[in-house]
């Protein structure tokens, strides 16, 4: 039998007076997975993520956790990370983890002691009785998420992880989530920046609008998806290719590599026909979309 | 209610103000600034104790002489009053002007007038009193001054010159000295505040004082902590830790914790300057117990301690419960001010109502305003003291308060979940009703 997703949006809406923010928005969550909720800023990704901590009431639709309606108690145990990060500026680091480790329901002993692993795991150990706002930006950060996996939560629900992270630290951040992925955490982050959701997730939600514009397993996605996009090398400027029949996009890559979005009943060949009508060809092939592409692909068709 | 959710937050926040620097600070400077504030101005007082220097124009021949006598500096009378009321008296009698009466033999009026009037002027003199004959038959004395503004002077002025003029009346309607002096000896109350435990001497002022003594320390300690709370309540938003304490504990459990550590913290430091206090005091009041007449010492109960502390206790979370809420409708500090001087006006109606309570503690208009939850710290307790009430009011009051106090925090705590996630634009009343009803 299969198991109910770890969590499930249920055609969720919020208005903010006549400003929809989230229309009809449902998800599943499977056990297990990481997955990305993603979109442009603005489309709507922290309303969903604060629905689903219930610091935000739904207009409509249902939040729900392994099958039942998500109750109070259930927020305790998910590791919850908002976007708006803070700690409290004069609180030693350690108290601080404490704190937010007793208030997920840790007791204070069990507490203290994983405080200080995570600590040196961190790299941080000599900062324990530091004072927060002594640490860096990127310390704090670290603090914040040490904090999030205080309690050993089996769902974590991450609004925008990686920003205000340097690159060697968002490779740490990704390491860190393929791991507690491979331990059977649940995991959903929310981005705007699609390469750390292709290289982590295997299943996405794209919203766009407050709306669902593309959901569902990321490598059936790019299978289903994949027919329509080919790659060019050409001689000369991309902006040669703009106006092509039978061309829905060109994503121009730089030293004449483009990548067509095809419309979905043009024929590859008549394409290749136009694009040698008007400068020599280098290279004409199929591709698997990445991301970004599908991303605008979807919200095209959505339009 | 997660109780433990409560206490973890209580915690944090009492630890976080009883472990800083500036907790400390305050705690060892408001005593020295308190000692100043005391002592500073009767020091002044001392050395500004001034002579106000008159003329009289007896025209009567028997006032003049009376008068002067009446005027001249003489020691209290032992028997009066008691305890605190002699020695505030006694230090009154000390800090007010002394006379020094120039007797001036009547000449030509208007010339005379003229000439003292120039004294006057000239600052040789501060006034100067002309008692006509028609003094002695109930006409009025003429008093000219350039400042007539010095009330304490003039009415101890009025009150010798009555006192000699009714003498004087006496005399010439054929009493003798004597008589008259047995005749005119004022009459003063003997308090007795009748209580089921049996009526004893007491000032009848106790009531007052302890009242006054609540609403001088819960004005103190709002200005104080009110601020605190504020601060702390504001903090979660500028910092946003906001957003993960939503996540896991519910906005009445958040300022519920908040009030309490925040609170807490508050009495800790007003426990260190009361004790503080009575330790450096000790020497003065024992001494000064010593001097008081056997049964005469002021008696306290136990009962009235336990509502004084409890009274108190509730006023100072409603108080509190008040800054809390406008630090959630607020998104900082100047926004936040705006509001503050409207928590004065639950200090200052209550204090507006305290005659009309005083006067007749069992009214219907004493009972009714003593159960509204605002007015319960200080009117009930006003109440309890001046004559206790049935312990049914007191009960309801207490129950009444309470309950009034942890709505206020339920409605802050809606207040500033949503308030918290709306930065930046000042909320109207309209919106504020609306983020009550809604979450």
């Amino acid at each position: 039998m299969e198991l109910p997703p770890t969590l499930e949006l249920d055609t969720v809406r919020k208005t903010f007076g006549d400003f929809v923010a989230v229309d009809a928005v449902s998800f599943a969550v499977p056990q297990g997975s990481l997955f990305g909720l993603l979109g442009p800023n603005g489309a709507g990704k922290t309303t969903v993520i604060r629905m689903i901590m219930d610091i935000l009431a739904p207009d409509e639709g249902e939040v729900r956790l392994r099958g039942r309606p998500r109750t109070r108690d259930d927020l305790r145990r998910i590791g919850y990370l908002p976007e708006e990060r803070g700690l409290y500026r004069r609180m030693t680091v350690t108290d601080q983890l404490v704190f937010l480790g007793e208030l997920h329901g840790v007791p204070r002993g069990e507490a203290t002691k994983r405080a200080a692993q995570w600590l040196e795991r961190l790299g941080l150990g000599a900062w324990a009785k530091a004072k927060v706002e002594a640490l860096s930006k990127g310390m704090q950060q670290k603090i914040q998420i040490a904090g999030t996996l205080l309690h050993e939560p089996d769902l974590l629900i991450l609004d925008e992880p990686f920003s205000g992270l340097d690159p060697i630290n968002q490779g740490v951040l990704k390491e860190a989530l393929a791991e507690l992925r491979e331990r059977g955490t649940t995991i959903l982050f929310s981005t705007h920046i699609m390469e750390h959701a292709e290289k982590l997730c295997d299943r996405i939600c794209l919203i766009s609008g407050g709306r669902v514009v593309l959901a569902g397993e990321l490598a059936a996605l790019k299978r289903e998806r994949g027919g329509n996009v080919y790659r060019v090398w050409i001689d000369g400027p991309e902006a040669t290719l703009e106006g092509l029949p039978g061309v829905a996009q060109v994503v121009p890559k730089g030293d004449g590599e483009a990548r067509l979005l095809l419309a979905p009943e043009a024929d590859p060949g008549e394409v290749l026909a136009a694009v040698v009508g008007r400068t020599r060809v280098r290279e004409y092939r199929s591709e698997e979309p990445d991301l970004e592409t599908l991303f605008i692909q979807a919200v095209r068709d959505a339009n | 209610m997660r109780t433990e959710a409560v206490l973890t937050i209580a915690r944090r926040e009492y630890l976080e103000r009883v472990t800083s620097k500036g907790f400390w600070i305050a705690t060892v400077l408001m005593p020295l600034f308190m000692a100043a504030l005391v002592f500073l101005p009767s020091l002044l007082l001392l050395k500004t104790r001034t002579t106000h220097q008159m003329a009289v124009v007896d025209e009567t021949g028997v006032l003049g002489p009376a008068l002067v006598a009446a005027l001249a500096p003489k020691s209290p009378e032992p028997e009066r009053g008691e305890g605190l009321a002699r020695l505030g008296r006694e230090q009154a009698e000390k800090q007010m002007a002394r006379f020094e009466v120039d007797l001036v033999p009547p000449g030509e009026p208007e010339a005379q007038r003229a000439a003292l009037d120039a004294r006057v002027l000239a600052g040789e003199i501060a006034s100067w009193v002309r008692l006509g004959p028609e003094v002695l038959t109930g006409g009025r004395a003429e008093y000219r001054a350039a400042s007539v503004s010095n009330i304490l002077t003039q009415e101890r002025l009025g009150e010798a010159l009555t006192r000699v003029v009714s003498r004087v009346r006496l005399e010439q309607a054929g009493l003798d000295a004597g008589q008259v002096e047995d005749l005119t000896r004022a009459t003063r109350l003997e308090t007795v505040r009748v209580s089921a435990t049996g009526g004893r001497a007491e000032g009848g002022m106790t009531g007052f004082f302890l009242a006054y003594f609540l609403v001088f320390l819960l004005y103190m300690v709002a200005l104080l902590y009110g601020q605190q709370v504020l601060n702390g309540v504001l903090e979660e938003k500028t910092t946003r830790v906001v957003e993960v304490l939503l996540a896991t504990v519910r906005p009445f459990e958040l300022m519920l914790g908040k009030l309490a550590g925040i609170g807490l913290a508050g009495l800790t430091q007003l426990a260190i300057w009361l004790a503080t206090a009575v330790v450096l005091t000790a020497p003065g009041v024992v001494g000064a117990l010593a001097w008081l007449p056997e049964g005469q010492l002021p008696q306290v109960e136990v009962g009235l301690v336990v509502h004084f502390l409890l009274h108190f206790l509730l006023g100072y979370f409603f108080y509190a419960t008040l800054y809390a809420a406008i630090g959630a409708a607020s998104n900082n500090m100047q926004e936040a001010q705006q509001f503050v001087g409207f928590v004065t006006v639950f200090l200052v109606a209550p204090l507006l109502l305290m005659m009309p309570v005083i006067n007749d503690p069992d009214s219907v208009l004493a009972v009714g305003l003593s159960l509204i939850p605002p007015f319960t710290p200080l009117l009930m307790m006003l109440r309890i003291a001046v004559k206790m009430p049935p312990l049914w009011q007191v009960a309801l009051g207490y129950l009444l308060c309470t309950g009034f106090i942890l709505l206020l925090v339920e409605l802050c705590g809606r207040i500033y979940r949503v308030g918290v996630l709306m930065h930046g634009k000042k909320p109207t009343f309209a919106e504020l009703w609306r983020w009550l009803r809604y979450a």
